[in-house]
């Protein structure tokens, strides 16, 4: 065999088993001297006397595995495998290969510490030195006992260093062994045995004459203590330090009431459990070396008969290599817990049990997860099936707000109002245990807000009682499927439930259309009833308002409209009333109407959302305004020029003709705004919201957005919130649209003003023919070159008094000449107005056109559907001209 | 408050159109023959006040006063299957009831005589309504009773209720055919000018298209008169859905006719319909599909119209409601509207926005509809003036020749002179001038200065 790849392989070995140091020159001493020590090794191993025998290895196989399995399971396993490899006739050196195996498996651990792994020859040397005494492998079935100690710890779990004992032959190495030995076995102070005595205390953290434990987590070893004693000491010490730490933290968290709370408080008892097992364990090694020492002689000064009964220092450390394990995962879950709770530490906990190669460790965690996870599943459980939240430690992912929190998150969303189904709880992502996805987790919080809701905010707590009677389930860890199953099974029941109430018992949908028809202006008549019969006292001051009024105007546009067939439930909801008042409004700013809405139904039409309602009602009920201001001015003029004005058409008869097309191009405005709100805005969004009302499954949670969503592209797109890129920031599309309005009605009070002008002259010119008519039967002229032009008009005038009674113009009482003055400050008033509003509507058409956004471009769009506005775009300007204008320059605005 | 419509019907064919459009009413709110509620008639949502009251015994009764100076239509009205649901106390029949003989003067001047009564019902009527809004007058314009009475009670309308909108559904001869009444011209030029003058607004309707629609539509060579009839209330029972059905917009004729017509002259209304189909015509066709597109095309065709208006390349629309009933989608109206305006099926007024407003209303949920949507259109175009221009070219015909005029002369106000008829002939040609001056770019500018002012 090629020395050189035994060499090579054994220094990439050593490499890579021996961590770097930080000191080269010691990193280097240690490794040469580990691979001489390796080379030794496998020098001692080149001839093996049992090799070729396997019934022989099998035997000792057998035995070992009666020895640490109480049960015969396991022996009579392998003596099955042993009896199948004994029949293959490809494997030649079936004795070597079960050596090999029964090496491997007590072969040294990986995890070993760097300290005891750098001791490793050492020990080797040491074990080899001890072999001769041990005499042959027949006699291990006598250390049954030993291994009796080990009952905590899985067979499968990794095996215990435990160097071939079969080294007896290995005579031609020797000399190297027995110098080491000599070197070794100096009689120490104390000696081995001294320690085995002590070693039980230390274990369980007790100090003793020797070892004592100076502070929390320092063991003083004595002095002048040989290197390989000192190595096995820290060794052992490990756990003895661990133990410590560990059983004073159980105890702080038995002291201290609450603390980590009840998951916390599992933990601790589950680790208390962990610790009694270890000293158990620790209680069995102490029989053994009692046992041992009770053999020891006076003379036997180096305790060799306790060596001989088995029972060493290594062999102590052996045995607690796996309690050590464990306490050290345990230490590890310890320290990080600290400040954690409830779903965090059960993260921790499952994050060992999951991602853990070890399947010791995952062993472990697993077992520490089932008993930790019990108060949560507990919480869980009250949770999903109660709706109740009993969480004194804060442990559970769901947080109960407390008022002020509500209050502050309420604040923090700048004005929305809060709810209870909104704040009452609130869901902590870092508290989700990651035993559950968060949709999962989410699940969980919505099936116990919604059952509290329901207990709560629906006052329908028997339903849930009966649910939760019927239903409720021990939930545990165990089966993570079924649980699943279960939650989506509550998830379905409770939502179908909420819904059910919202719909059924709540009347949600019947609100929400009585909602769109009082604050929405969709019931017409009802509107059109109540603007007419309110209209008088709205052009009145604000101050001179009364409320009872209101709600009597109120009342009777239900009675006389369709209104009147709504259900009572809704129709108490409904009120009229002022806003608060400022100094020198009038009647028609401060009124509104309002819908009341109480709980439960507030989760979905939040007051935040009411208050929106009346916003969106304010600017409705505002252009509703302005269409019946212009559509009654209509049909004034309309029904005048079938008499009064079409008699006085020679004087005013242009100025009605342009003042008319202005007015038609307002009630055009008015049209297609009202129409774009209606079709474009409200109707659309209607649609939708319906849709998902009445989508299957649909939560409450997807309703509140949905509606939340109705109301907003109600806000935005019906001009509202939309921002115009004018030319002046701050002319929002409300502002814009609430001056055209204000523009409109002040043309058709400038309109009145005409009206009543082209009255008094029809008045003037009936009196006057029949003055005409009296002066002629009078057997006078009718008009005499001696009248002069006053004295004539104030006979006309007097001769018109007694007329006025029976004339149909009960508007003018104005003087004839004063309205014959006023006339051409009315004309330049029609005048500037149209000016106004047609620079008004350009700059609103411009800022429609640069909408991103598609229905309001339509707006624009629909406002000239005959191109009448002709909108140019060009060096960032746009520039809204009138198809008219072009032919004439007075009309245009500017 | 309602807004009720008090519904005057005069002569033969009003009354033959008004009891068509009162059965309809009837089947769209579910009222019995007797005027009582039908059991399934409990949907609700629509407004059966405006139309009709109720009797204290809670029947519905039509807000309807029939006019006619022979009895035979309305006799047959007091028989027919809907005798029960009028007041007994709105019918009006001379006793010796000769008719006005298709002469207009013969029906003008029979008012006098009438006048008392008839008022002495529209003031009940009239008291009997809240806030009452219009009056909305059922007649034809060629014959006697409707148009001769029909004039009269429109001036006397004028003067008894000075704010009240009054509105007329005015059937016009066929112009294009031989007529059936020779005096027709006449007729229809005195008629005319008091629509003009004493009506706020006229749904034209124009007996040679409806004979052509029905007969084209329904694929008879001959449309009875019922047909014709059915072809008119449909159009009546579609533009009052509005008013009937209460909505966000368009719930008060105000409402409606405002936004038609900007300028009080012109104030004459074409209608279209589609689809006509068995649902309110009998042995109408059945239609396969319709969209809104679909319907918002076919209503602008000019052979839907019910005019049988000849246009002009100038011809434009003033103003444009489509009132669209059934399942119509509002982005599919929006299409409609840009597609329509992308391909140019429509042409404007140039002085003015104008467009095609839309209103989308609900139908009767008592009555089956075969087709998903149907739609009227109301639209004030200015084609309508060359339906005057021929009444007055037929007119001059007739009175150069000086024909048939004796029969004139026997009433007021042509016993001292022929004046009248002048002075028609004055105020129709202004209504054409205007409608011709309003498809000019100009309208506003130019007419303006040329009449005179008086400062």
């Amino acid at each position: 065999m090629a020395t050189d790849k035994i060499e090579e392989g054994l220094s990439k070995l050593i490499e890579h088993i021996l961590p770097e140091l930080e000191d080269e020159d010691e990193d280097e001493a240690l490794k040469d001297n580990a691979l001489e020590l390796a080379r030794g090794m496998i020098d001692s191993h080149v001839s093996q006397a049992h090799a070729d025998d396997p019934a022989h290895i099998g035997n000792i196989i057998r035995n070992r595995l009666i020895r640490e399995n109480r049960t015969s399971d396991k022996a009579l396993r392998f003596a099955n495998l042993y009896s199948r490899l004994l029949a293959l006739p490809i494997i030649k050196r079936k004795g070597s290969i079960l050596h090999l195996l029964h090496e491997l498996s007590e072969s040294s651990d990986p995890e070993r510490e760097s300290f005891s792994r750098a001791s490793n020859g050492v020990q080797s040397t040491a074990s080899t030195s001890r072999a001769p005494s041990r005499g042959t492998d027949s006699r291990r079935p006598s250390k049954t006992a030993t291994g009796d100690t080990d009952e905590e710890f899985d067979a499968t779990a990794p095996p215990k260093p435990f160097l071939a004992p079969d080294r007896t032959n290995g005579k031609g190495n020797e000399p190297t062994k027995a110098t080491l030995l000599a070197n070794a076995n100096p009689p120490s102070d104390p000696s081995e045995v001294t320690l085995l005595k002590d070693l039980p205390y230390t274990l369980q953290g007790v100090s003793s004459k020797i070892l004592t434990f100076t502070n929390e987590n320092v063991l003083k070893l004595p002095p002048n203590m040989p290197v390989p004693l000192v190595s096995l000491l820290h060794t052992l010490a490990e756990p003895a330090l661990l133990y410590r730490s560990l059983s004073a933290y159980v105890e702080e968290s038995d002291s201290v009431e609450g603390k980590g709370g009840l998951v916390g408080q599992s933990l601790s008892a589950a680790i208390s459990n962990e610790l009694k097992a270890y000293l158990s364990l620790v209680a069995g090694l102490e029989g053994e070396i009692r046992r041992a020492i009770s053999t020891l002689t006076e003379d036997d000064e180096h305790g060799l008969s306790v060596r001989k009964a088995g029972v060493t220092l290594r062999r102590c450390v052996i045995w607690t290599r796996e309690a050590t394990m464990g306490l050290r995962l345990m230490a590890a879950i310890v320290g990080e817990s600290k400040g954690k709770r409830g779903g965090q530490l059960i993260s921790i906990i499952h994050g060992f049990s999951t991602s853990h190669g070890d399947p010791f460790v995952f062993n472990f965690a697993k077992r520490l997860l089932g008993s930790v996870t019990r108060p949560f599943y507990d919480l869980l459980r009250r949770w999903v099936y109660d709706g109740e939240l009993t969480d004194p430690y804060l442990e559970f992912f769901v947080i109960e707000q407390s008022e002020e929190a509500i209050a502050e998150a309420s604040a923090e969303r700048r004005g929305h109002a809060s709810s209870v189904w909104q704040d009452k709880y609130k869901l902590d992502d870092e508290m989700v245990p990651t035993i559950m996805t968060p949709e999962f987790a989410n699940k969980v919080f919505l099936i116990g807000k919604s059952l509290n809701f329901i207990r709560y905010g629906c006052e329908d707590s028997e339903w849930v009682e009966k649910y939760s009677k019927t239903t409720s389930k021990e939930l545990s860890h165990d089966d993570y499927t079924s649980l699943e199953q279960q939650i989506d099974e509550a998830y379905k029941t409770t939502m179908e439930r909420l819904m059910h109430l919202m719909n059924k018992k709540f009347n949600l949908f019947e609100h929400l259309c009585a909602l769109k028809k009082f604050l929405l202006l969709g019931q017409g008549d009802f509107i059109a009833l109540l603007m007419e019969s309110l209209s008088a006292n709205l052009d009145r001051p604000a101050n001179t308002l009364y409320r009872h009024n209101l709600t009597a105007q109120l009342e009777h546009a239900i009675r006389g409209s369709n209104a009147q067939y709504e259900s009572q439930e809704v129709l108490r909801r409904l009120d009229a009333r002022m806003l608060e008042l400022s100094h020198g409004e009038i009647g028609w700013d401060v009124f509104t109407l309002e819908y009341k809405i109480d709980a439960p139904v507030d989760v979905v039409v939040t007051p935040y959302g009411s208050r929106e309602y009346l916003k969106v009602f304010n600017f409705l009920w505002r252009i509703k305004r302005v269409e019946f201001a212009l559509g009654s001015a209509w049909k004034k003029y309309m029904t005048g020029a079938r008499g009064v004005l079409s008699s006085v058409a020679d004087k005013v008869g242009s100025d009605w003709k342009v003042a008319r097309c202005c007015i038609a191009e307002m009630i055009h405005f008015v049209a297609q705004l009202q129409y774009y709100i209606l079709f474009q805005v409200i109707e659309p969004s209607w649609e939708k919201l319906i849709a998902s009302m009445n989508k299957p499954n649909a939560t409450l949670d997807d309703l509140i957005d949905a509606h939340k969503l109705y109301l907003t592209s109600i806000t935005r797109k019906g001009l509202l919130g939309g921002t115009a890129k004018s030319r002046q920031p701050e002319m929002s599309f409300l502002v814009q649209l609430h001056e055209i309005l204000k523009n409109m009605l002040a043309y058709k009070d400038a309109m009145d003003g005409l009206y009543s002008c082209s009255v008094a002259e029809f008045t003037r010119r009936q009196a006057q023919s029949a003055l005409i008519e009296a002066r002629t039967a009078a057997g006078k002229w009718g008009v005499s070159e001696s009248d002069s032009p006053y004295e004539f008009a104030q006979q006309v005038k007097k001769h018109s008094r007694p007329k006025d009674d029976t004339s149909d113009s009960d508007d003018s009482d104005s003087d004839d000449e004063e309205s014959d003055e006023q006339l051409p400050a009315i004309r330049q008033r029609l005048k500037t107005l149209t000016a106004e509003f047609q620079a008004r509507t350009s700059v609103l058409l411009g800022d429609l056109a640069n909408q991103p956004d598609m229905d309001m471009r339509f707006l624009g769009v629909m406002f000239s559907f005959n191109d009448f506005y002709v909108v140019k775009k060009g060096r960032g300007k746009t520039i809204v001209e009138r198809r008219s204008a072009q032919t004439k320059g007075d009309e245009t605005p500017g | 408050m309602p807004r009720e419509i008090i519904t005057i019907q005069a002569g033969q064919c009003g009354n033959s159109i008004g009891s068509q459009f009162w059965q309809q009413l009837c089947l769209e709110h579910g009222i019995s023959q007797d005027g009582n509620l039908e059991d399934f008639a409990t949907e609700g949502g629509d407004r059966k006040d405006v139309f009709f009251y109720q009797s204290d015994d809670t029947r519905y009764i039509p807000r309807a006063i029939l006019l006619d100076l022979e009895p035979r239509v309305i006799h047959g009205i007091q028989t027919g299957p809907y005798k029960n649901i009028y007041n007994p106390e709105n019918f009006h029949v001379p006793k010796d009831g000769g008719g006005a003989g298709n002469i207009w003067a013969m029906g003008f001047s029979a008012g006098e005589n009438v006048y008392e009564e008839v008022m002495e019902m529209l003031d009940r009527e009239a008291d009997g309504s809240d806030s009452l809004e219009a009056f909305m007058l059922l007649h034809s314009i060629a014959g006697g009773t409707g148009s001769g009475l029909g004039s009269f009670l429109l001036e006397k309308l004028n003067d008894r209720f000075p704010k009240k909108l009054i509105q007329t559904y005015s059937v016009f001869p066929d112009m294009t055919s031989g007529s059936e009444v020779i005096v027709q011209p006449y007729n229809s030029l005195l008629a005319l000018r008091r629509l003009t003058q004493n009506a706020d607004s006229v749904v034209v309707l124009d007996n040679g298209a409806l004979t052509r629609i029905a007969a084209d539509r329904l694929h008879v060579q001959e449309p009875s008169l019922t047909q014709t009839n059915q072809l008119v209330s449909t159009v009546m029972c579609a533009s009052t859905t509005t008013l009937r059905y209460p909505g966000y917009m368009h719930n008060d004729l105000v409402g409606i006719i405002a936004s038609l017509i900007p300028t009080p002259r012109c104030h004459f209304l074409m209608t279209s319909y589609t689809p006509f189909t068995s649902d309110s015509i009998s042995q109408g066709k059945a239609v396969r599909k319709t969209t809104v597109l679909d319907v918002m095309r076919r209503l602008l065709q000019p052979k839907n119209r019910m005019v049988s208006a000849m246009p002009t390349k100038q011809s434009c629309y003033i103003s444009i409601l489509n009132i669209i009933q059934g399942e119509a989608d509002p982005t599919d109206v929006h299409k409609s509207l840009l597609r329509i305006r992308e391909r140019k099926l429509a042409t404007f007024i140039p002085w003015g926005p104008a467009s095609i407003q839309v209103a989308l209303t609900k139908k009767s949920p008592y009555i089956p509809m075969s087709h998903r949507v149907s739609g009227l259109m109301l639209a004030n175009h200015t084609s309508v003036a060359t339906l005057f221009e021929r009444i007055l070219k037929q007119y001059n015909v007739l009175r150069k020749r000086g024909a048939f005029l004796e029969q004139y002369k026997k009433v007021p106000p042509f016993t001292d002179s022929l004046d009248e008829f002048d002075e028609s002939k004055a105020v129709v040609q202004d209504l054409i001038a205007e409608y011709k001056a309003a498809e000019q770019k100009d309208y506003l500018q130019t007419d303006a200065s040329s009449e005179p002012h008086a400062q």
